[in-house]
């Protein structure tokens, strides 16, 4: 019994410590926040951590863009549940930032819903596709651009006539840009196979590289894959077959296995985050959804370099070509959406 | 040839199941709940890696990886014995320990909080054919870590220990067995064997990524569970998990059911079988128990 009560003491006393360092921690970031003086001031919600060198480092690499480019002052915050978005936007409303990104289509009805509390502050949901009037916005990738540029690729390459999409799990416009990926495959492959498969999550290496591998074994050389931490296993698993290979997404991935990564549809969040930042900073800002394509340059297809020896020149000439007419606006590929 | 690749699949998947599920029967069977796993396994991961990726040997990796789960199995055995805390909240603290400090020390040494570098692998162990999985040791270990589990329970003196005191230690203990020791010895296996299955993962990615052990050890607990604590059971519930995970990979190809029916079916399997094959569990009788000799 003596036993524990002293136990249960020592516990209360390291809880007690543990709350003391929380709340100076929390204390701390307040305070370095409002203490930030008066000027352009820009604000970022990620879902995730900004570790990922993907969706959420992206967006964090456009908030310091921000900051370094238009001499903002900034603020993060990595916020998980639906429940905390609109606490996180109300509260920089009321400290008066004049930008707040809430980063994903998750963000979306929040924004619309607290948009109209705080009219001073505009708050954006990238992939989101709706805006509000005067200050909430949706900003849209057109991710199917690249993704088709991709597919012509594959498709023209491919020696086995099996081509492969392998994903994290089937949001919207994953399958949608999977599916222009497709499209552009048989624009020069009309008979090309093209096998699907989604491992059920985003972080799970082991597990994309048995999906990869299954691919492969069912004839597959060329994966596209959009599966973030788990799309290394995908490349691990082309490094172990002779002539597969992968596309990189969302980031530039040319560099993550140069070997086996033979080109990467890339997002320029960094671009994309900088764009609207400028609009807003020089009050030419209006509520739209405002559509990020293959025009703005914050989408492209980016071959690898280190494999441009093994591209016949007839296929870089008909991406060439195409990426023309994206860019002309006399080919649509359909679509138009976010990859998550 | 599709039978030959569907078993070569799910005996790949199997084998960090298998290992840690060999593990999960040591410590569950000496009355230590075998939460941590999915802990074990990780920190054998990130020890491999570290290992192979100092040395250049995959070896050394092993052995660095086996360390690791050892010391993590000490940890949670002294927290649980000495200090008698209760076996779930540490479980689950060491876990969440475990994700920490690998992914502080992946940044400390590799600058990356997402992978470290590519390390070395068994020579010959690449592929997914039939040749790559048996020229890769570590599948081997992982069948004789199953039999080495069944025969020392089942046939060794310090097995029938550990089933005493996993049942009633006070009278394992009245009959002159050291229950603080055995245990000790026996958590400390169920760490390495874990262990192996995290060194397993890593040296066959050829690479450490965060998390990467993604759940596999509440699989292997589960197994453990299914299995009744019997050897041979758990070993065949692990190749059951296993090849219900090769069948949803292997029926996405062909793309005429919608993937979230497909991604179902280990679950849906799992809990059938839970539900009405294996009749009621009945674990060891001090599992988990905090007031022990």
């Amino acid at each position: 019994m003596h036993r524990r009560t002293t136990t249960l003491a020592r516990g209360r006393r390291a809880l007690g410590t543990i709350a003391a360092v929380v709340l100076a921690t929390i204390a701390g970031c307040t305070g370095r926040d409002s203490a930030k003086p008066a000027g352009f001031r820009v604000a970022l919600l990620t879902p995730g951590p900004i570790s990922d060198r993907s969706w959420n480092g992206g967006a964090y690499d456009g908030l310091l863009r921000i900051r370094d480019s238009l001499g903002a002052s900034v603020s993060h915050i990595q916020t998980k549940t639906p429940g905390e978005f609109e606490e996180n936007f109300r509260q920089y409303g009321a400290q008066g930032y004049d930008l707040v990104f809430g980063h994903g289509f998750e963000f979306q009805d929040a924004a619309l819903r607290v948009g109209p509390e705080f009219p001073k502050t505009v708050y954006i949901a990238t992939s989101g596709d709706r805006a509000s009037s005067p200050n909430v916005a949706g900003m849209v990738f057109g991710f199917e651009d690249p993704s088709y540029l991709a597919g012509i690729v594959a498709g023209s390459m491919t020696k086995t006539g099996t081509i492969a999409v392998l994903g994290g799990t089937e949001l919207p416009p994953v399958k949608s840009s999977f599916d222009a990926f497709a499209r552009g495959a048989r624009s020069v492959n009309p008979k090309v196979r093209v096998l699907s498969s989604f491992i059920g999550n985003w972080d799970d290496a082991a597990a994309g590289k048995e999906q990869a591998l299954a691919q492969i074994s069912q004839g597959a050389d060329f994966i596209f894959q959009n599966a973030d931490a788990a799309g290394l296993g995908i490349f691990q698993a082309a490094r172990e077959r002779k002539g597969v290979y992968v596309f990189g997404s969302n980031s530039n991935q040319n560099g993550v296995a140069p070997d086996v990564v033979i080109g990467s549809v890339v997002i320029d969040l960094p671009h994309a985050f900088l764009t609207v930042a400028r609009e807003v900073k020089e009050k030419r800002f209006t509520a739209r959804v405002i559509h990020l394509g293959t025009a703005s340059q914050v989408v492209t297809y980016v071959p690898n370099p280190a494999l441009d020896s093994i591209v016949p020149p007839q296929v870089r000439a008909a991406v060439d070509s195409v990426r023309a007419r994206l860019v002309a606006g006399t080919l649509s590929v359909g679509g138009d959406s976010t990859p998550r | 040839m599709i039978a030959l690749a569907f078993i070569v699949q799910t005996l790949r998947i199997a084998i960090p199941y298998l290992l840690a599920a060999a593990g999960g029967v040591m410590s569950e069977r000496a009355g230590l709940i075998a939460l941590t796993l999915e802990g074990y396994m990780l920190g054998g991961a990130f020890g491999a890696a570290v290992g192979a990726l100092t040395t250049g040997s995959p070896t050394v990796g092993a052995i660095c990886g086996m360390v690791a789960g050892a010391l993590l199995a000490l940890l949670y055995a002294a927290a649980s014995m000495k200090f008698r805390a209760n076996q779930v909240v540490t479980g689950v603290a060491i876990n969440l320990l475990v994700i920490g400090l690998t992914r502080f020390f992946l940044r400390l040494l590799y600058d990356s909080s997402s992978n470290s570098p590519r390390l070395p692998g068994f020579r010959g162990a690449t592929g997914s054919g039939f040749g790559a999985l048996v020229t890769n040791p570590l599948v081997w270990v992982g069948v004789v870590a199953f039999a080495f589990v069944g025969w020392l329970l089942a046939r060794t003196a310090f097995g029938l220990r550990v089933r005493a005191i996993g049942e009633h230690p006070e009278a394992a203990a009245s009959v002159g067995v050291n229950v603080e020791r055995t245990r000790y010895i026996a958590v400390a296996l169920s760490g390495v064997l874990a262990a192996l299955g995290g060194v397993y993962l890593a040296l066959d990615q050829h690479q450490f990524t965060d998390q990467m052990t993604a759940g596999r050890g509440f699989i292997a607990l589960a197994a453990t569970i299914f299995g009744r604590w019997e050897p041979k059971r758990v070993a065949v519930a692990c190749l059951l998990f296993a090849a219900a995970e090769t069948l949803q990979i292997q029926l996405q190809g062909t793309q005429h059911i919608p993937s979230q029916f497909v991604e179902m079916i280990p679950y849906v399997l799992t809990i059938v079988a839970l539900a009405g094959v294996v009749g009621r569990a009945v674990p060891p009788a001090a599992l988990g128990r905090e007031e022990q000799v």
